[in-house]
């Protein structure tokens, strides 16, 4: 064979090629753990533990105002434990982390960053290899295995159907409601304040356990809470800086029931 | 014509072997419509188990097609020309192993004829993005490399030679062909490591390690996938033809890969955790005492890195051709049983996300019937293929010169002959 390449030219191809690709990684790891572009609002909620009863209203108006197949949940209520012998209850919708394992893994850019700290997802982009699901410390992503074309058993009781339904194959997740987010702004509402421009579920709870608003608003309720009480992340060693704070249950909650 | 047809339909071990091979494949080409009819929702695929038997068979069939990238780059990279006809059997071993994974992965997606997508939407960032990029440049690699081989065909030499001529001078590109390869394939066997390496969630992948550990996993398994189906098709059809002293030779270099490997993977394992992390030392006891055990121990360590690891570098059993057989394949299946293992031990450990210090739960998974079929079609497919290859490409043929060369060497003797 007349065409050969010596060492000295796979060595230059190869380093090219190695520099090239490690240059773009570099640029958009930079770019990934910034956790996106800021906007003027950055949404958050917190869970008071100690206000929960668990009734599960949260989840019910989530699958009607969000059309979920009655198969999945995007957001989950679980025992947790005991206070005093008083039954405590988590709700974990998705935390839209600020670092997102989901968002950082997507291979086709499926979930991404809004600008309001909202952690998104594209159906359309996305192809349902499920690395999301598998990344995510939460368990907040649920595959929808089958189609989902029957009634929505929580229509109407529990509210209209605000977005549409996703196609079968792709992993779903809470995203705070954000239409009625965008759609209340729109018509110059404050999320957190007005109700309909509120998530389905802190507008559902009953005991108001759930709180909504502005980390970037000092007089947001919100901002106010994690301000002046403890406050919890979960899993917060992983670094993944969740939106979701938790007031956790103490026996002082219970003191006057059970006294 | 139907006296034809009767005359080749007569009862052969090759018919009967291609009769075996279609009862899986028409399984499997039924599991695979009931799949794209009915979603993932008939396989025991869960949120907590989202990735199952198809992803082991997906990265099997690429650790076991690295042989390509590692015996391309020696041919035609380090120069060791002798061992060329080994290369060509690998790099159609690798296009095998390919197709193979991507067909799986077809199967396996949740939308599978959005497929193209991954080529359209990037986040550089995602490990995934990377793997598919170099998965589908390498599989082009492939095709190239492969090129010469199909022209091979006689059929296809008699009713199109200049094509074939064509796609018989695709040889000449051979080395930047496996420069291409070498840097696409260590880019993507790693990253195939590190897909799982980079996931905080699961305490058990989370390590750098995975990339080394799948790297040379691959180069151990791929080396022996290749140079076992040489043996096997040498064995049994006359089609097929090898140097032992090559496959020896290669044999005992697998022999020395297995050492490292197993250097690596006993590192890994046992050292990996001394003081109890959550997640972490559950999935190691998945493996060492748990329902992964008898994988891990015997399917894994002993007869896929200890036992091959002394028939290969003992010499006696050696050059004796039923040992190094049953070593290689000894090799080939302790690369599955790592993948399978490494998959379901990360994943059956299940972290809870409740405030205080995260407690472990297992989650529980075992394939469905569709799963199977489907799986096992794509793994008679990838016989069938190779097999077509003995048969009719001379595919494992080391007595074989490539019509390209035959060409060029026979200008000279004509000249001075007229």
């Amino acid at each position: 064979m007349d065409k050969t390449i010596n060492r000295r030219d796979f060595l230059k191809i190869a380093a090219a090629g190695t520099a090239a690709i490690a240059g773009a990684q570099i640029i958009q790891s930079a770019e990934a753990s910034s956790g996106g572009e800021k906007g003027p609002h950055q949404w958050a909620m917190v869970i008071d533990q100690s206000k929960c009863i668990g009734c599960g209203h949260c989840t019910l108006a989530c699958q009607a105002h969000n059309d979920i197949s009655p198969e999945i949940s995007w957001n989950e209520v679980l025992p947790a434990g005991e206070v005093d012998n008083n039954p405590v209850y988590l709700a974990r919708p998705c935390m839209q982390c600020e670092n997102a394992p989901c968002v950082e893994v997507c291979m086709v850019g499926a979930s991404y960053y809004r600008p309001d700290g909202i952690v998104m997802m594209d159906y359309d982009k996305c192809i349902g290899c499920r690395y999301c699901e598998v990344a995510c410390p939460y368990q907040a992503r649920s595959f929808n295995w089958s189609t989902f074309d029957g009634d929505n058993p929580a229509v109407p009781e529990w509210g209209q159907p605000e977005v549409d339904r996703r196609p079968r194959g792709v992993p779903e997740k809470c995203s705070f409601c954000y239409q009625r987010i965008d759609r209340g702004m729109a018509v110059g509402l404050i999320p957190g304040v007005d109700d309909d421009a509120s998530p389905a579920c802190t507008v559902a709870c009953p005991t108001n356990a759930r709180i909504f608003g502005d980390l970037n608003d000092p007089e947001s309720e919100v901002s106010k809470i994690v301000r002046s009480q403890p406050t919890v992340r979960l899993r917060d060693e992983l670094g993944t800086a969740p939106r979701v704070y938790y007031v956790l249950a103490t026996p002082d909650d219970f003191a006057e029931t059970t006294s | 014509m139907i006296k034809n047809l009767r005359a080749r339909l007569q009862p052969s071990p090759w018919l009967a072997w291609v009769a075996f091979l279609s009862i899986f494949l028409i399984a499997g080409v039924v599991g695979g419509v009931i799949v794209l009819w009915e979603g993932l929702s008939v396989t025991n695929l869960t949120d907590l188990i989202p990735w199952g038997l198809w992803i082991t068979i997906d990265l099997s069939s690429i650790a076991l097609a690295a042989g390509a990238f590692s015996l391309c780059a020696v041919v035609y990279l380090i120069g060791l020309k002798k061992y060329e006809p080994i290369a060509r059997t690998a790099t159609f071993v690798g296009l095998i192993g390919y197709s193979m994974a991507m067909l799986c992965l077809f199967m396996d997606i949740g939308r599978p004829f959005k497929f193209y997508q991954a080529f359209i939407y990037w986040n550089t960032h995602s490990l995934l993005w990377e793997v598919t990029m170099c998965v589908g440049l390498y599989f082009t690699v492939l095709l190239l490399e492969s090129m010469p081989i199909i022209a091979n065909w006689a059929w296809l030499r008699a009713r199109f030679p200049k094509l074939a001529a064509k796609m018989s001078r695709v040889h000449h590109y051979a080395p930047y062909l496996a420069i291409a390869g070498l840097f696409l394939s260590s880019l993507h066997q790693s990253s195939l490591g590190a897909a799982y390496g980079v996931l905080k969630s699961r305490p058990f992948w989370y390590k750098p390690e995975m990339s080394v550990l799948f790297m040379l996993s691959a180069i151990v398994g791929g080396i022996s996938m290749t140079l076992l189906a040489s043996m096997l098709a040498a064995r049994v059809t006359n089609k097929a033809k090898v140097k032992d002293e090559l496959i020896e030779k290669l044999s005992q270099f697998v022999g020395w890969a297995l050492v490292g490997y197993f250097y690596w993977r006993f590192w890994d394992t046992l050292s990996m955790t001394y003081t109890y992390e959550p997640g972490r030392t559950e999935g190691l006891h998945l493996l060492t005492k748990g329902p992964l055990a008898f994988n891990f121990w015997f399917g894994e360590i002993l007869l896929g890195i200890i036992i091959p690891m002394i028939l290969l570098l003992k010499t006696k059993t050696r050059a004796n051709r039923f040992w190094r057989m049953s070593a290689l394949l000894m090799v080939v299946g302790g690369v599955v049983a790592y993948r399978w293992n490494i998959n379901l031990s990360g994943a059956l450990v299940v972290l809870s996300y409740l405030p205080g210090q995260p407690t472990v739960s297992y989650a529980s998974y075992t394939p469905s019937l569709i799963e199977w079929m489907v799986g096992l079609g794509v793994i008679a497919y990838g016989f069938l293929a190779f097999s077509l290859g003995v048969r009719y490409l001379h595919v494992v043929d080391h007595d074989f010169v490539e019509y390209e060369h035959v060409e060029v060497g026979r200008k000279i003797p004509e000249a001075a002959s007229a």
